[in-house]
């Protein structure tokens, strides 16, 4: 690992002579330090290239645009773009032992469609000398899936270098870009090669990373194992905090449907099994099917979620009609509606002799066994990433079961929180059923009213997800 | 009811965390150890930087950051990272200032890359002082009691950095003081087993560049071709393999080859060495070489602007220059600071060409005290003896030049030759 540490000075001797001098440049006397930023529109691609060239190779020569130009080849979808040079720009600088340092600035322009396409980037601008080189983009207009390139320049335009110790001085040289149309830039996404940034937000998001590192050491403890499974268990009761699971749908359907605490916890337990058997699934696809992007198979399962929330309101609607007016009347938490209603699934779903004491007698509905699966279903659809994200690394790591215990302890933590939610409506509706009581002529249009919402807002997450794919 | 539901979920909780501390035991983690054993440099570094953004208190990882800025540095001839090595291994020392030897001796490599060997050896002692079984801290002690001119030191302190920890970076170290030596065979045999035991391309084209070398000194042209082909296939972007191979197309006599193999070195790193073999070349093709001399002037000029030290570029400078009272002056200079074999050399070599043969002459004789074997060596050797009138040494030493290699240099083996046959007749 040491490797061959300096070895044999006598046969480098002159090359590693730079002691750290005050005027010298930061990156060295050799380098040729280079930057491209990219900006994409829809009709054309435009380069503003710069760049920083030290004392010895601003002596060996001086570059031009004309040089630049078919050095840096942009392809859209294979097709390489011939540059327009707009602006160009040569300045010498003082730099040290009265020498100079020279800048040099380039405006490239090209006309093409990159409407949705495949934009290639490389920059072989006197590829052979070192330094900083960088690539940026910025999209007007178009989108682009998963940037590998940072919107900003980290060097304000080659023109102060980050002094950190903890980072080395990029090298990027070639870079492909998928663009879709509409929108703007979008930032990196999920399952890019580098570990993402964490996907939620606030401690939530140091826990998960910390995390991340618990599960990537070396050497596990019983305790820190301990540990992983408690934060597991926050992140995704936390992950269930977040919108996007149907909880004010699924509320106000147990709310509604004389649920019973046990409907609330039979939601919860398929949630949790429909999470670590979804997460699980898809790890396994991920790890086996090369090409398949996460980010996709998120969506589309965000819209199969909201897919079924949708169809078990429409269900809900279908059996309204036609049905009679029942006489019960309830009431509803913060944001549901109350409802009654009849008539749909009667032969699968009446589970006399264990109810609680504190329900509502006569006539109302109890739950539909297949709705409260449904809801479960649609709850856990969605995976959290960053339960996938620990899957992944633990079973690269050789710990396949810690990683399947700790996605387990996510379903866990989120069945948690969704059946915490579902528990507090039922609690709310039977504290205070008088003082909420609305009258006859409301209660008789509200199941319509639930079942309307329950179809709305299913397909709004179905829409929502459709959007983003 | 109640309690049976309370009961439940603490049963559950129970097992459920009770089965994370079991899973979470201490593994042989057999699959994580592995790739940690020997990463890419560049994976390592990255392993190191997100390690300290984490644990910024550990001062192990800043001192191993340092030494991976190090190895960075020399495996893509960038001095950017010098900087950063120094800023990873003070940052160690600050954490930790007492018992950290690791730091110690990370900056003792970094003065010998920055041709402080005095420093070097004093920080390598004091490494040592702290953990006397540090194999580094060895391998930096050797490094610089070479340069200082103390073989016995150095091939000691070799040694004993292979007893601790035989490896490429000792196998390496301690084929150079076999070759310094005189000892070849036993240099070839050794860097062979470096060879074997290295793994990234960086290091397979070094141990190919030494094994070159070797080869080319002693004129064996096909061998050294043979390596440079290899190593250069290992790693693309060796400089110094293309300065090799150029050495190796001009006694090919293809110095159009051999321009642009150098030009490769000199496009990459334009230092007064590679800069003045240039112009050398330049000469020997009859060519302009005015506007390489002027980049090796520059760079000589920015080396001394920023602080550094070096007289022996500088005589070499100079004499290129035609300045031979100056070089031999320099050379005298740095020969005060170190007395190793091939600033003698230098030493000998201005001296003759400032016309003074015999103060040349123990110079000569000091930079073969220790048998080395290489073509050059013999031929300054010889034009010394011959210019003070030993006629025999000169013989000897001029025909073991050419015997060893009668291409060495494109100007110089031409001139070997016609001296030869004039002692000769």
């Amino acid at each position: 690992m040491r490797g061959l540490l300096l070895v044999c000075c006598a046969a480098v001797a002159g090359v590693f002579l730079w002691p750290s001098g005050a005027s010298a440049h930061p990156l060295g006397n050799f380098s040729v330090n280079q930057l491209g930023a990219l900006t994409l529109a829809p009709d054309r691609v435009t380069v503003d290239y710069v760049a920083d060239l030290a004392e010895l190779p601003t002596l060996q020569s001086a570059p031009s645009c004309t040089a630049v130009a078919p050095a840096f080849r942009v392809t859209v979808d294979g097709r390489p773009l011939s540059w327009t040079i707009d602006r160009s720009s040569f300045a010498y600088s003082p730099g040290a032992a009265g020498l100079r340092t020279s800048r040099l600035e380039c405006s490239l322009s090209a006309a093409a469609v990159v409407g949705s396409s495949t934009v290639e980037v490389t920059n072989d601008f006197l590829a052979d000398r070192i330094g900083w080189h960088e690539l940026t983009a910025a999209a007007s207009g178009v989108h682009l899936v998963d940037s590998p390139l940072p919107v900003a320049s980290a060097s304000d335009g080659l023109r102060s270098y980050p002094d950190d110790l903890l980072s080395s001085p990029p090298s990027v040289r070639t870079a492909t870009l998928h663009v879709a149309p509409g929108g703007g830039t979008a930032g990196p996404a999920l399952s890019s090669a580098p570990p993402p940034p964490s996907v939620l937000p606030g401690w939530a998001g140091r826990a998960e990373l910390t995390l991340r590192g618990w599960v990537a050491q070396r050497e596990l403890t019983p305790w820190v194992g301990f540990l992983a499974v408690l934060l597991a268990l926050t992140l995704g009761a936390a992950h269930a905090a977040l919108p996007g699971h149907g909880k004010t749908v699924m509320a106000a359907y147990l709310a509604g449907r004389a649920g019973r605490p046990r409907d609330a916890l039979a939601v919860g337990a398929t949630v949790t099994l429909t999470h670590t058997g979804g997460v699980l699934l898809l790890g396994l696809l991920l790890t086996s099917l090369a090409g398949l992007a996460g980010e996709t198979v998120l969506g589309w399962l965000g819209v199969t979620s909201g897919a079924l929330v949708a169809a078990i309101g429409l269900a809900m609607l279908l059996s309204r009609r036609g049905a009679p007016h029942g006489t019960g009347s309830h009431t509803h938490g913060p944001h549901s509606h109350s409802h009654h209603e009849h008539g749909h699934s009667h032969d699968h779903d009446h589970d006399h002799g264990h109810e609680h004491g504190h329900e509502h007698g006569g006539g109302t509905e109890r739950p539909s066994r297949l709705a409260v699966v449904g809801m479960g279903v649609a709850g856990g659809l969605v995976p959290s990433p960053s339960a996938l994200v620990v899957l992944l690394g633990a079973v690269a790591l050789g710990r396949t079961w810690f990683g399947v215990l700790l996605v387990l302890a996510y379903g866990i933590g989120m069945a948690a929180t969704l059946t915490a939610a579902g528990l507090l409506l039922i609690r709310v509706r039977d504290r205070w059923p008088a003082r909420l009581r609305l009258s006859d002529r409301l209660t008789g249009l509200a199941p319509t009213g639930t079942a309307a919402l329950v179809l709305l807002v299913g397909s709004a997450l179905a829409v929502r997800s459709l959007v983003t794919l | 009811m109640r309690v049976r539901i309370v009961l439940g979920v603490v049963l559950a909780a129970t097992l459920l965390l009770g089965l994370g501390a079991v899973l979470g035991r201490p593994t042989g983690g057999a699959p994580a150890a592995a790739p940690a054993e020997r990463p890419q440099a560049t994976n390592r570094l990255a392993a190191l930087q997100e390690r300290l953004r984490a644990v910024p208190g550990d001062w192990t990882a800043w001192a191993a950051l340092g030494e991976a800025y190090l190895e960075q540095a020399r495996i893509s001839a960038d001095p950017a990272y010098y900087p950063k090595a120094e800023g990873a291994l003070r940052r160690s020392l600050e954490v930790r200032p007492d018992g950290n030897a690791d730091a110690l001796a990370g900056l003792g490599a970094l003065a010998n890359a920055r041709h402080d060997f005095a420093g070097a050896r004093t920080l390598a002692e004091r490494a040592l002082a702290v953990n006397a079984w540090s194999d580094t801290a060895y391998g930096v002690l050797a490094d610089a009691e070479t340069q200082l001119g103390h073989p016995e030191a150095a091939t000691a302190a070799v040694q004993r950095m292979l007893d601790l920890r035989p490896g490429l970076a000792s196998y390496t170290r301690g084929s150079y003081d076999l070759e310094q030596h005189g000892k070849r065979t036993e240099a070839v045999a050794l860097m062979r087993l470096a060879l074997s035991t290295a793994t990234a391309p960086a290091d397979v084209a070094f141990c190919h560049q030494h094994l070159g070398s070797l080869a080319w000194a002693a004129g064996d042209v096909a061998t050294a071709a043979r390596h440079v082909s290899l190593g250069l296939a290992a790693d693309p972007g060796a400089v110094g393999l293309w300065q090799l191979k150029a050495k190796l197309d001009a006694a090919a006599g293809d110095l159009t080859l051999a321009l642009s193999s150098l030009d490769k070195v000199v496009a990459r790193t334009p230092t007064v060495d590679a800069l003045l073999d240039r112009a050398r070349l330049l000469q020997a093709a009859g060519e302009d070489p005015s506007s390489s001399f002027a980049l090796a002037r520059a760079a000589h000029a920015l080396f001394t602007a920023n602080g550094g030290t070096d007289d022996l570029g500088a005589a070499s400078l100079a004499l290129a220059s035609g300045d031979a009272a100056g070089a031999a002056r320099l050379a005298l200079a740095e020969w005060d600071r170190r007395q190793f074999g091939e600033v003698a050399d230098m030493v000998a070599w201005t001296l003759l060409a400032a016309g003074e043969p015999g103060a040349a002459l123990p110079f000569a004789r000091r930079a073969n005290a220790l048998g080395q074997v290489d073509a050059t060596l013999a031929y300054h050797y010889g034009m010394v003896a011959h210019a003070a009138g030993l006629k025999d040494t000169a013989l000897v030493q001029l025909r073991l030049a050419l015997a060893l290699n009668p291409t060495f240099s494109p100007t110089d083996a031409p001139i070997a030759v016609r001296t030869l046959a004039a002692l000769e007749s």
